[in-house]
């Protein structure tokens, strides 16, 4: 459970990305947040681990205020949250397979992940997560040689190894054409549903959003203007999210 | 749950290959250090040694430095380092110009395979020479002096610069060549407005890079009296005489830093 | 500079062609440069070149063309001194050089106090050309091979530190970013993501480094560091024939050592 409390954030440039947000997650979700860029979606996003430190307000994350946490027990927090980002953020001359498998790294100490061995139910782990995304075949390929999506299918299993609770994404399909983009939203939800995994994605395609997730956020120069389900929201909800009518590019169409 | 298993059992183990290479290259340096007759008492005077080589570096001797007093001009580490940087400076030069007609002799794409394979071999064996050997052998034919220093180095040079010259013409972008035809230019245009900007560019890049790391070792070169301040070196070393081997050292890096940094700076220019 | 008015009355300047600035700076270094090299037709006698030759490369008095290659034979030890100590000295120097070009690299410590000092210590000891480095070496532990090492070893030190902190700061960190969400501390972050991607360019540079080195290991002997070039200045002064065999028996190594380098090297890529 993700809540946020009369949360701000103010960059040394003086940019409020954040006023005043008070959101609660709750688990199991499927959250999609939408805004223009700049609104403060990545901002959002990247508090809820920390990889973006908060100005004023609480941020709690399973009861536990992220804020206070620091080194080894912010890295705790971490591993239970999994997190995609829009360039696959993978290595790219390893295989598949150890890609997936530095998603257990967090899990050992130091000194044993330097050398690279990890337990016999871990790999086998790792190759599950492959197996649910459907790529196993490509467990020994070196990174680099996938495609787009299945780049991106690597980094949902790597995620997935975590044994997350949570898994944040940060325009997860921003870079995919628009048949692979469909089916990796097919597999959020799919993780979504099986492993009861809560969601919450920054998504750039707004009709992405109201057909995939169950609730839409919407956020405006740092602030929440909207928070609902998908069907509630019509055209001048969107004006008040965007300022203005959609542009072509976000939309993704058919 | 066995599927998975067996899919795991079929990693390529390239860790072996990994493992393999790294323990025979820690026996080969092990072999070398018991093979050989190290005396390894030696140590116990590193410590005096260092005190003696710290106060010699800190003292630097002017009249050296500026050749006044007791040395002549031409023995003052003034002269010596211009003179260095004289042998570098011209020898990199006759190396770049030369490089020319040689590197286009080594290109696939001028001269075709078969000469460019000649041209190649004879880079080759100008640059598998040590430029120490051929200082000493060019020591016969033009005597103990900076000539000497310069024509080492731009025969080196003509090896060095030429092959990177030569991979610089085979990877040559064709494009505006092709925009330049299509426009309707003769042979001449092209190559002066569509070849010439490029490989200029590279070359100018080749012969910096190249003139720093000259300067370096025209310094070394003095050795065996090829001129600059490898001469000197030599001698304040045979006699342990730690200040104006300090003065020499201080200005050898003084100098090599210098052109590092102008060296450096051309370069970003031209890119 | 040449000025050009278009029709809508715009005026643009264009620059004199800078090529004829530099044209002149390098005639006039050229002229000035040349004074420094003082050329006595009398020492010039090419005539002695071609002796030279002759007498490098025929067996010396009555020895014969047995005893000269039986000579090359002989030369397996201080070859293989030559070659031991630059590959000890190359690896020692190479790996002495990882931490401190991560140390060096912009992008990891990313505090200027922190790598400026360090790259700048690094590049003194770049500067020191390797022969100096063998004298210094020489002084320290006396002749031998071990003086050799050492100052292969500082020599590669220098040369790879740089290379190496070149290539970390231009890797690719949006794994490092991600494996840092996943839990992971710094090291850790860094051994499974920036790792991987220097480990082929660590491995081609050593190789490279190595190439150089078995080059220079030549004039390292010379001030008795070991190797050939002790061979090469024992015999330089009445047996040019020895020196013509220990000459032939390097180059050919050099250039086995090149095209092992290269054939590695470009199977790395």
């Amino acid at each position: 459970m993700i809540k946020f409390v009369n949360v701000s954030k103010t960059y040394p440039n003086g940019v409020q990305a954040l006023k005043d947000i008070n959101l609660e997650i709750h688990d199991g979700e499927f959250v999609a947040i939408i805004g223009l860029s700049g609104a403060g979606k990545s901002t959002l996003l990247r508090s809820i681990n920390k990889m973006q430190s908060i100005s004023s307000g609480q941020l709690f994350v399973n009861g536990v205020e992220v804020g206070t946490l620091n080194g080894k027990k912010l890295r705790l927090m971490r591993r239970n949250i999994g997190m995609i980002f829009q360039s696959f953020n993978l290595v790219k001359r390893m295989s598949v397979f150890n890609n997936v498998l530095t998603g257990r790294v967090a899990y050992h100490s130091t000194f044993k992940t330097l050398f690279g061995l990890f337990p016999f139910n871990e790999k086998i782990l790792a190759l599950e997560s492959l197996e649910t995304m459907g790529i196993l075949d490509k467990a020994f390929t070196r990174a680099d040689q996938l495609s787009g999506g299945q780049q991106q299918r690597v980094a949902l299993a790597r995620a997935l190894t975590q044994k997350p609770k949570v898994i944040l994404a940060d325009e997860p399909v921003a870079s995919l054409d628009p048949i692979t983009t469909v089916q990796v939203m097919d597999d959020f939800v799919k993780i979504n549903k099986k492993f009861n995994i809560t969601i919450i994605a920054n998504m750039h395609h707004v009709d992405l959003a109201l057909k995939y997730a169950s609730r839409i956020i919407g956020i405006k120069e740092g602030s929440i203007v909207f928070d609902g389900s998908p069907s509630e929201v019509n055209e001048d909800i969107l004006v008040k999210i965007y300022g203005r009518s959609l542009k072509h590019n976000e939309v993704l169409g058919e | 749950m066995n599927n998975l298993e067996k899919v795991l059992k079929k990693q390529p183990k390239k860790w072996i290959i990994n493992l393999i290479f790294v323990l025979a290259v820690l026996a080969a340096i092990v072999y070398s250090f018991a093979g050989s007759h190290i005396n390894w008492t030696r140590f116990n005077t590193v410590g005096i040694s260092l005190r003696i080589m710290i106060e010699g570096l800190g003292s630097i001797n002017t009249d050296f430095l500026l050749g006044t007093g007791i040395y002549q001009f031409e023995e003052g580490v003034v002269y010596l380092a211009l003179e260095t940087l004289a042998i570098a400076f011209l020898g990199t030069l006759i190396g770049a110009v030369l490089a020319v007609p040689f590197g286009f002799l080594a290109a696939k794409n001028i001269v075709g395979k078969k000469v460019a394979r000649i041209g190649e071999a004879v880079l080759v064996l100008i640059r598998v020479f040590p430029e120490i050997i051929l200082a000493l052998i060019l020591v016969k034919g033009f005597g103990v002096n900076a000539l000497t220093g310069v024509l080492t180095i731009g025969l080196h040079s003509i090896g060095m610069i030429g092959k990177l010259f030569s991979e610089t013409i085979e990877n040559m972008d064709r494009s505006s060549i092709e925009a330049l035809e299509s426009e309707g230019a003769d042979t001449l245009t092209k190559i002066r407005y569509g070849i010439l900007p490029q490989l200029m560019s590279d070359l100018s890049s080749i012969t910096l890079y190249r003139l720093d790391i000259n300067v370096r070792s025209a310094t070394v070169l003095g050795i065996i009296g090829a001129g600059g301040l490898g001469a000197s070196l030599i001698l304040a070393a045979e006699n342990w005489n730690w200040d104006i081997l300090g003065t020499i050292m201080i200005s050898i890096i003084v100098m090599v830093l210098l052109v590092d940094a102008v060296s450096g700076y051309l370069r970003n220019k031209l890119l | 500079m040449r000025k050009f008015t278009v029709s809508s009355g715009k005026t643009v300047v264009k620059p004199i062609n800078k090529i004829w600035f530099i044209l002149l700076v390098i005639l006039i270094l050229t002229v000035i440069f040349s004074l420094f090299i003082r050329i006595d037709p009398r020492n010039i006698r090419i005539g002695e070149l071609f002796i030279l030759f002759e007498k490098l490369f025929t067996p010396k008095g009555n020895r014969t063309w047995g005893d000269y290659f039986a000579f090359m034979l002989t030369l397996r030890e201080p070859l293989g001194e030559t070659l031991k100590m630059s590959l000890a000295g190359t690896v020692i120097g190479s790996l002495a050089a990882v931490p401190f070009a991560i140390l060096s690299a912009k992008n990891i410590l990313k505090n200027k106090f922190l790598y400026y000092p360090v790259r700048f210590v690094i590049n003194i000891v770049r500067t020191i050309p390797a022969l100096l480095l063998a004298l210094i070496a020489v002084f320290f532990v006396g002749t031998g091979v071990l003086s050799g090492i050492i100052a292969i070893a500082l020599f590669s030190f220098g040369i790879m530190t740089k290379m190496l902190y070149e290539v970390i700061e231009t890797v690719d960190m949006t794994s490092f970013e991600a494996l840092e969400s996943t839990g992971a501390n710094k090291i850790v972050a860094f051994r499974f993501s920036v790792i991987p991607q220097i480990a082929p360019m660590f491995v081609s540079y050593m190789i490279y480094i190595f190439e150089m080195n078995v080059r220079s290991s030549a004039i390292l002997g010379y001030v008795g560091a070991g190797g050939i070039g002790t061979t090469i200045k024992d015999n330089i002064l009445y047996n040019y024939d020895r020196v013509g065999a220990a000459i032939i028996v390097m180059l050919v190594v050099i250039l086995g050592v090149q095209f092992f380098s290269n054939f590695v090297r470009s199977k790395l890529q």
